[in-house]
């Protein structure tokens, strides 16, 4: 099959000298705020970038290029590089070479050619990824990295507007981007049917239809086709054109007179009037999908064909001769310069270094520390002021003496922690007014104010997007999912992009957050599954990301203080699961007991604190090891005293780390006792009791082991709630099973 | 059989490359038999230029018996006697041989790159140099003084660096004592001071490698603040229209690319004369960027002298390019086959002559 690429690559230069060029619409340059300098420096730039594709499609064939899917075709978006400012945080689509090219012109020292090489042939060099992916993303540049296949870097463009708005109101905030900053993000005709897309551009009408501000430009690059499947013709003007909320705008984005026209207005909007503008741009797509992609599979020749005579590249050199600003002779000239000069690049980037070994390939998993923006942050935390402590808390003295349960306490240290760094902003839904649907944020939004606690309207993946941008912004954000069921249908958000940001940008990007969750199950024949859902599996395998579970008020305290200095210092990814069932519970053994419930302790008091990876320990018996956390943690607790009246001496560990685990705090514990009993409130199937079991196998435990798990079931409602799950008398079955095969074994 | 077209960079040099060393340069390689016939008209033209402003010839400057630094040295001759000398060798390179594909310079040798990318042609490019330097000479303030940041090895050395950036600091707490980067020239820093702090970087800086830190004879403390006076006069002495588009792309003092026909002269006008005045000169970053958006088969320096041969090899060293990680590759790479071709240099010159 003929190599449309190179068929491209040479038809451009016979084409310009024959004046064989695509007619379009009549623009002229005089009349446009486009100089004949600028014409000029976009045209070297869509030349760069089609270069780029060419020559890592010739690399390929040598197997030196990991990476063709290129920007042909894009090549418009230039403009966007020209006219947005490189302090515009920009969240790009992977064909926007061409943009990435042009907006580096702007700063002194960029080397986008070479880069733009490195990271075809996966160099450790490569300054955005370190070799680990061709994204396109730079610190210098503030474009921050995503792999963009999916459209799931919307959200957080749209979290990150949200937060240029919140960092004018939040003016002790040491934002990142200047007060007067809109955001760019592109994406292609097809990802717009991503729910993230609809999500994302849901959420910006949403808010800015309430004149909360909103200053991003959402550009679709409109090439009619995604993969194989065509556009229905119309379809994004039709979908895009009467969202509420949204201004709408077109250009030809094969015309680059036109495209500077109508960025420079969508520009204007977004910057003077903090609104949202959905720009839809006009393009084509060369080359295939892909380098790989085989077009006469799915487009006939003669489309294919007519197709490419719409090269942006054409139109360029036709809107140059038509206002005499280059001859048909230079632009073959510069075209063959460019070619040269890349070719050139391309053959000293090849030899570059790559990453030799898996510790390599990890080692931005986590940003190093200690991490200068972190450190800066963590400083600039308020010194304990005692009277606005006062004030904060005024007319709820009592709750501060009496003691209290898990949701109050969460409660309490939310409002300690927010006094501190004016940087967290919680956010979620009814989590202002109402309070959390549990009371945990109850009377936050009072405390703090509606931009600090900020009720979000109900979709999971906008909270996390919110949430995401914030972090690129300079806040701590500590978004709420309102039930643990709820996030599965926005997991990508924290898998696919907030964990994998820095090891994308070679930890040059982080997105600290903690995710509170409210889960698993035990709720009183509340709810049914969507409310009792107990699978967090979702959260153990993400490279990077904490989960941290506490079963009792005080310990959430403290791990909630801990984990706010984790995210804080480290640039961490946490989520923070909460029992809901605990949340209410004072009594352990009987009612009345409060044994479940503790006096809130405050930030000055000398109360212990937990620190990274400390398991709780309940009792010092040595028969029986009870391995568990969140409400198995509870119910073991209560049978431990039952197992003592048998003289069956227990100790309940309480795992609170639940990823990663404190292998070696875990298996200490272990090592002191006789057997070990696992019980895990989660399922059978997958659930942290098989890495538990592993782990004692793998740390050659030799004792007698069970594990005492939830029924590989959903959770039904009513009386039947718990007939699925763990409960006391089954970890007193267990634990005494277990005893008579240490007695057994002696 | 005719050899493949290579690529080159040009790297123009800066003040304190016309030594005693040097004396004689321009005879013996743009004089008598070795002058072309476009030289010697070059050469005429800046000769009766400094015969209209008073100022001595650059031929009994070159001729002199005995190199005087408060003759040869100061800003008003050697900033003349540099540009002849480079641009002459500008001239002769072999095109036929080499594709200039950019030029870049360090400090003065901005001017010379303009100059050699067209920007200032014919007598243009003189004015500017012979006005800066006359200003330099009388209006300039305060000196420079150089400091290594890399060992004998020319290998970085990051307790050099934080020797130099804490000294710099404490000095600068000092009542009186102004001082801030000058230039970063690959594995040297130049910082530039008043008479106090260039004073006082001497007394303080601990001495490295037998010669450091060493005071730069006649400069003023050019790249910095100290000199936020001579923009105005800059600019009332020198004309926006001396500045013509571009025929090769230009690579400025901060690594920006300035490529022909997409800029407006009067944008470089204003760096030149604004920004490069009185800001710090990036020369590692003009060479970084030189080699990586340019890949060029040689960088050649253009003469008199070969200072800038150790930094330009300094940075080669820094980024790895073409495996030269120390002196020693980077001697080794110059036997075998060398990158760097330095006009000032006999042997190397030949290579770039027709």
């Amino acid at each position: 099959m003929a190599n449309r690429a190179e068929i491209i690559h040479a038809d451009f230069p016979k084409r310009v000298s024959a004046g064989d060029l695509p007619g379009g619409m009549n623009l002229s340059l005089s009349e446009s705020n486009l100089n004949t300098h600028e014409l000029i420096d976009l045209f070297e730039t869509q030349l760069m970038s089609r270069q780029l594709d060419i020559t890592s499609r010739r690399l390929r064939a040598r197997n030196e290029s990991h990476y063709t899917i290129g920007s042909a075709g894009h090549e418009g978006n230039a403009v966007f590089g020209l006219c947005f400012r490189t302090t515009d945080m920009a969240f790009l689509h992977y064909r926007s070479g061409a943009l990435l090219i042009q907006r580096s012109k702007q700063l002194q020292g960029q080397t986008p050619l070479y880069d733009m090489l490195l990271s075809f042939v996966a160099s450790s060099d490569d300054p955005i990824s370190g070799g680990r992916h061709k994204v396109m993303g730079s610190l210098d540049l503030l474009v921050p990295p995503q792999t963009s296949t999916i459209a799931s870097h919307l959200p957080k463009a749209m979290g990150a507007a949200h937060a240029i708005g919140l960092s004018r109101y939040l003016d002790k905030v040491n934002s990142v981007m200047p007060k007067d900053s809109i955001v760019l993000c592109n994406f292609g005709d097809a990802s717009a049917n991503h729910s993230t897309t609809q999500g994302a551009i849901n959420t910006a009408g949403w808010a800015s239809y309430q004149a909360s501000p909103m200053p991003i430009v959402f550009i679709c690059e409109d090439n009619g086709i995604g993969i194989s499947v065509s556009t229905p013709k119309g379809w994004i003007a039709e979908n895009f054109s009467k969202r509420a909320g949204m201004h709408y705008l077109y250009c030809d984005g094969l015309n680059l007179i036109d495209t500077h026209r109508a960025t420079i207005e969508a520009i204007d909007i977004a910057r003077k009037y903090r609104k949202p503008v959905f720009l839809h741009v006009r393009t084509v797509r060369l080359m295939g999908h892909a380098g790989s992609d085989t077009e006469t599979g799915y487009r006939s020749l003669k489309n294919i064909e007519e197709v490419e005579s719409e090269d942006p590249l054409l139109h360029s050199a036709r809107i140059l001769i038509e206002n005499d600003v280059l001859s048909a002779t230079s632009i073959i000239d510069l075209h063959a310069s460019i070619e040269a000069r890349v070719t050139r690049i391309a053959e000293q980037v090849i030899p570059r270094p790559k990453l030799q070994d898996a510790k390599a390939v990890m080692s931005s998993i986590i940003p190093d520390l200690p991490h200068q923006q972190g450190e800066e942050m963590w400083a600039s935390q308020n010194d304990l002021d005692q009277k606005a402590r006062k004030n904060l808390f005024k007319g709820e003295e009592r709750l501060l003496t009496k003691p209290q349960a898990l949701a109050r306490l969460i409660n309490l240290a939310l409002a300690d922690i927010m006094l501190s760094h004016n940087e967290v902003v919680t956010l979620g839904e009814d989590i202002g007014k109402k309070g959390g649907v549990y009371s945990v944020t109850t009377g936050l939004q009072h405390k703090f104010g509606p931009a600090r606690v900020l009720d979000t309207l109900l979709d999971e993946q906008s909270i996390l997007g919110l949430a995401m941008g914030l972090a690129h912004n300079g806040f701590l954000p500590i978004p709420e999912i309102q039930f643990l069921a709820y996030v599965h249908n926005a997991e990508d958000q924290i898998r696919g992009e907030a964990a994998t940001l820095s090891f994308f940008s070679n930890g040059q990007f982080t997105n600290p957050m903690i995710i509170r969750i409210a889960g698993l199950a035990y709720q009183k024949g509340f709810g049914g599954h969507f409310h009792n859902d107990n699978s967090f599996n979702v959260f153990r395998d993400i490279p990077g990301i904490m989960l941290v579970c506490p079963s009792n008020g005080r310990d959430a305290v403290q791990l909630l203080r801990a984990c706010a200095e984790i995210a804080i210092r480290e640039r961490r990814v946490i989520v923070f699961l909460e029992p809901i069932a605990l949340y209410q519970t004072k009594d352990l053994h009987e009612e009345g007991d409060g044994l479940w419930a503790s006096i809130y302790e405050s930030p000055e008091s000398n109360a212990k604190q937990i620190n990274y990876g400390d398991v709780g320990v309940n009792g010092s018996g040595k028969t029986v090891c009870i391995l568990s956390y969140g409400n198995g943690y509870f119910l073991s607790c209560q049978a431990q005293k039952h197992l003592a009246e048998k003289k069956i001496a227990v100790r309940v560990i309480d795992l609170r780390w639940l990823a990663p685990l404190n292998e070696e705090g875990i298996i200490a514990q272990v090592r002191e006792c006789e057997s070990v009993l696992i019980v895990d409130e989660c399922r059978k199937t997958g659930s942290l009791s098989e890495g538990l079991m592993t782990l004692m196998v793998e740390s050659n435990i030799n004792m007698p082991m069970a594990r005492l798990c939830a029924d590989d079931s959903f959770i039904p409602i009513g009386t039947a709630a718990t007939l699925t799950l763990p409960s006391m008398e089954q970890i007193i079955e267990a634990a005494e099973s277990l005893s008579l095969r240490v007695a057994g074994s002696k | 059989m005719t050899m493949k077209k290579q690529t080159a960079v040009v790297v123009c040099p800066g003040r304190g490359t016309y030594n005693q060393t040097e004396l004689g340069y321009l005879n013996k390689y743009h004089g008598g038999d070795e002058s072309t016939s476009e030289i010697s008209a070059f050469l005429a033209e800046i000769e009766m230029g400094r015969e209209v402003e008073g100022q001595i010839s650059l031929s009994d400057l070159d001729s002199s018996d005995k190199y005087k630094s408060r003759i040869h040295g100061t800003g008003d001759n050697a900033s003349a006697l540099i540009y002849a000398c480079a641009l002459a060798d500008f001239k002769k390179i072999d095109v036929e041989k080499y594709d200039i594909v950019a030029v870049t310079g360090n400090s003065m040798g901005w001017y010379l790159a303009l100059a050699c990318a067209g920007v200032l042609p014919g007598q243009a490019g003189f004015d500017v140099v012979n006005t800066m330097g006359k200003l330099m000479h009388t209006k300039g303030r305060g000196g420079q003084v150089i400091y290594p940041l890399v060992d004998a090895n020319w290998k970085s050395d990051p307790e050099l660096s934080k020797i130099c950036d804490e000294t710099v600091v404490d000095l600068n707490k000092m009542e009186g004592i102004e001082i801030f980067t000058s230039i970063e020239l690959g594995g040297m820093r130049v910082l530039a001071a008043n008479e106090v702090g260039v004073k006082a970087l001497l007394e303080h800086l601990p001495p490295q490698q037998d010669r450091f830190p060493f005071k730069l004879q006649h400069h003023s403390a050019f790249h910095s603040p100290l000199l936020d006076h001579m923009p105005e006069l800059a600019m009332r002495s020198l004309h926006e229209n001396l500045f013509k588009s571009a025929e090769i792309p230009l690579i400025d003092g901060r690594g920006k690319v300035w490529q022909p026909g997409c800029y407006q002269p009067s944008d470089l006008y204003n760096y030149t004369f604004d920004h490069q005045i009185r800001s710090q000169y990036d020369f590692s970053s003009a060479i970084s960027v030189s080699l990586k958006e340019f890949a060029p088969d040689k960088l050649i320096i253009l003469g008199p002298g070969t200072t800038l041969g150790p930094p330009i090899a300094q940075q080669l060293i820094e980024l790895d390019w073409l495996n030269i990680d120390s002196k020693e590759t980077f001697v080794d790479q110059q036997k075998r086959e060398p990158f760097v071709l330095s006009m000032g240099i006999e042997e190397q010159r030949k290579y770039v002559l027709s």
